[in-house]
């Protein structure tokens, strides 16, 4: 199985998706931070009174919890580096050595579902760094580096277990659905188009918490949004669907013939 | 390693893609796989190599099937199609799967070598000409030094040299190192010149199996035998006598039809007539294959698609 697995990171390695994917969480979040930053206070946050939506202003325990789980929101390009990772071997045809290689299929695929885990975790942790470097200068540079205690470091960590939960949940999508336009769209029109439908409607925004956006948004969130679950429910609940998707498509991926 | 296919058959919806096949192939021979498209050559090899699910039947090489081979990777080497991630180096590539195989990485270096790639080892696969795809991919089927090698139309797509080329270096691996070599076309003359046995499937059937020089020998030639003689008027009528049926004797040339060049040769030596040439219109292999072409292309329009 180590040998799978390293297989699969020299796989990884050897092509350059990795670097535009972890570069462009990168730039995003950095992105961001400096929005946020720039327009916190603007105008008063919820919290204050204010109409919802607006920023907290720098300095505060909001402001600082808000800004440090921008990470989250990458979570759809960690998404897509595990489809890729998963669906570039029938794109590439690949999967023929791949499976000749190693017969016992649903071995290669709990293989890649175990590489990818422990690739996200140094990626996420450079995405988490990137975004907290990025908030220290930026707020620092209006007086107020956030601490790395408390709640701002379960903020931290929650984005960035989030984002490698949903590369797992990105391997096992793609190996239900092979195909990986299909895969990536899928996802995408998923969880910001279903979703967000879903989140709108009263009749059935219930179901939303269950989902796996809503349990994005219970590990992550800070500021108050709908009715959601505690966050380490909804860490477990998007672990869950992570691996429920990779026991279908290992399934899958056994059963069906090579093409 | 003798690879033994018995009973396998595989449909897709309406078609009976192979159809009870069932064969044999031994080391340190080539055996040819010849049949036209369509024929489920390329079905029949997947489903050995564990890749498709038989409705029935099984392949098995010494009595293991692929999927619970000790090591498939050492044990059979396969070159199915020219499949890269274009953007991969020929070199990371076959290291991806020394990795998974767990053999050194060096294999990479050395298999690269032995299929002429050496140079082009760095560069991106995507860049490779259909003939170094095709080199490449029997680098990756010779990583782990395997007993059996399979191999579905690797001439698909290669130059005269490079078929040359193949061609010799498979009669190294099956004569000169033992292995078991398994090899499939759509083209008679190809396998003619590379095979030493073949097995003729059409329409998912097996339709003969032997040596080429028993199947030529076995398959009367209806065809005809063409003959040039500066005495063809006393040639046709010494042929006629015969019992052969000849056609008229013009520009000093006899066609013979329905027999085949060692009768019309022993009939002029007795004769005593001088032969200029002696050649078979059409051997009956080539009718033989011929009428299995016509068919299964008929078949194949027939059905709509041919993979
Ligand atoms: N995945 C598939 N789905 C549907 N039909 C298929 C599939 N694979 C092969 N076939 C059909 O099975 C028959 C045999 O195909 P194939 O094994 O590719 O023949 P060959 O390799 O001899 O040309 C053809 O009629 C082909 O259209
Ligand atoms: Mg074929």
């Amino acid at each position: 199985m180590t040998a799978l697995v390293r297989a699969e990171w020299t796989k990884l390695f050897t092509t350059r998706v990795w670097i535009g994917l972890l570069a462009g969480a990168c730039v995003l979040v950095a992105g961001f931070v400096v929005l946020f930053t720039s327009f916190a206070g603007d105008t008063p946050g919820s919290a204050q009174g204010g109409p919802p939506g607006g920023l907290p202003p720098v300095g505060t325990e909001q402001f600082e919890q808000l800004v440090l789980a921008i990470g989250a929101n990458v979570t759809v390009l960690f998404l897509i580096l595990g489809i890729i990772g998963m669906t570039q071997e029938y794109r590439h045809r690949t999967a023929t050595p791949t499976f000749l290689t190693t017969p016992r299929r649903g071995r290669v695929v709990v293989a890649k579902l175990t590489a990818y885990a422990l690739v996200a975790v140094p990626f996420a942790l450079v995405v988490v760094a990137v975004n907290y470097g990025v908030v220290a200068v930026a707020a620092g540079a209006r007086g107020a580096v956030p601490e790395l205690t408390g709640d701002n470091l379960r903020v931290l960590a929650s984005s960035g277990l989030a984002l490698v939960i949903y590369t797992v949940i990105g391997v096992g999508l793609g190996a239900l659905v092979r195909n990986q336009v299909g895969a990536i769209v899928g996802g995408l029109v998923y969880l910001f188009v279903v979703e967000a439908i879903v989140r709108q409607i009263s009749a059935i925004a219930g179901a939303y918490k269950w989902l796996p956006g809503g349990a994005l948004e219970a590990l992550t969130a800070t500021l108050d949004g709908p009715d959601l679950l505690e966050p380490w429910q909804g860490g477990l609940l998007l672990l869950g669907y992570g691996l429920v998707a990779a026991l279908l498509g290992t399934l899958l991926a056994v059963r069906r013939d090579v093409v | 390693m003798r690879v033994e296919v018995r009973g396998l058959s595989k449909s897709f919806g309406a078609v009976r893609a192979v159809d009870d096949l069932s064969f044999t192939v031994e080391p340190g021979s080539i055996t040819g796989f010849l049949g036209p498209n369509g024929a489920g050559k390329t079905t029949t090899l997947r489903m050995a190599l564990g890749l498709e699910q038989p409705d029935a039947g099984t392949a098995t090489f010494d009595g293991v099937a692929y999927a619970d081979l000790l090591s498939p990777v050492r044990t059979v080497g396969a070159v199915l199609e020219t499949a890269f991630h274009p953007a991969r180096s020929g070199r990371n590539h076959l290291r991806v799967y020394c990795r998974a195989a767990g053999l050194p990485v060096s294999r990479a270096d050395e298999v690269l070598a032995q299929v002429g790639l050496a140079d082009a080892g760095r560069r991106r696969a995507g860049g490779y000409s259909l003939g170094m795809r095709q080199r490449l991919a029997l680098a990756t089927a010779l990583l782990g030094d395997p007993a059996v090698l399979v191999l579905d139309e690797p001439a698909n797509g290669l130059d005269p040299e490079g078929i040359q080329w193949l061609r010799g270096f498979l009669r190294h691996l099956a004569h000169t190192e033992g292995r078991t070599v398994l090899v499939s076309s759509h083209l008679l003359a190809e396998m003619e010149q590379t095979a030493d046995r073949v097995v003729i499937v059409g329409a998912g059937r097996l339709v003969r199996e032997g040596s080429i020089a028993e199947l030529r020998s076995g398959t009367q030639g209806s065809g005809a035998v063409l003959v040039r003689s500066p005495e063809a008027g006393r040639l046709a009528e010494v042929l006629r006598v015969a019992g052969l049926s000849v056609g008229p004797a013009e520009d000093g040339r006899v066609t013979v039809t329905g027999t085949t060049p060692a009768t019309v040769g022993a009939h002029a030596f007795r004769a005593g007539v001088e032969l200029h040439e002696l050649r078979a219109e059409t051997s009956g292999l080539e009718e033989l294959y011929f009428r299995l072409t016509a068919g299964q292309e008929q078949f194949a329009a027939s059905q709509g698609a041919a993979r």
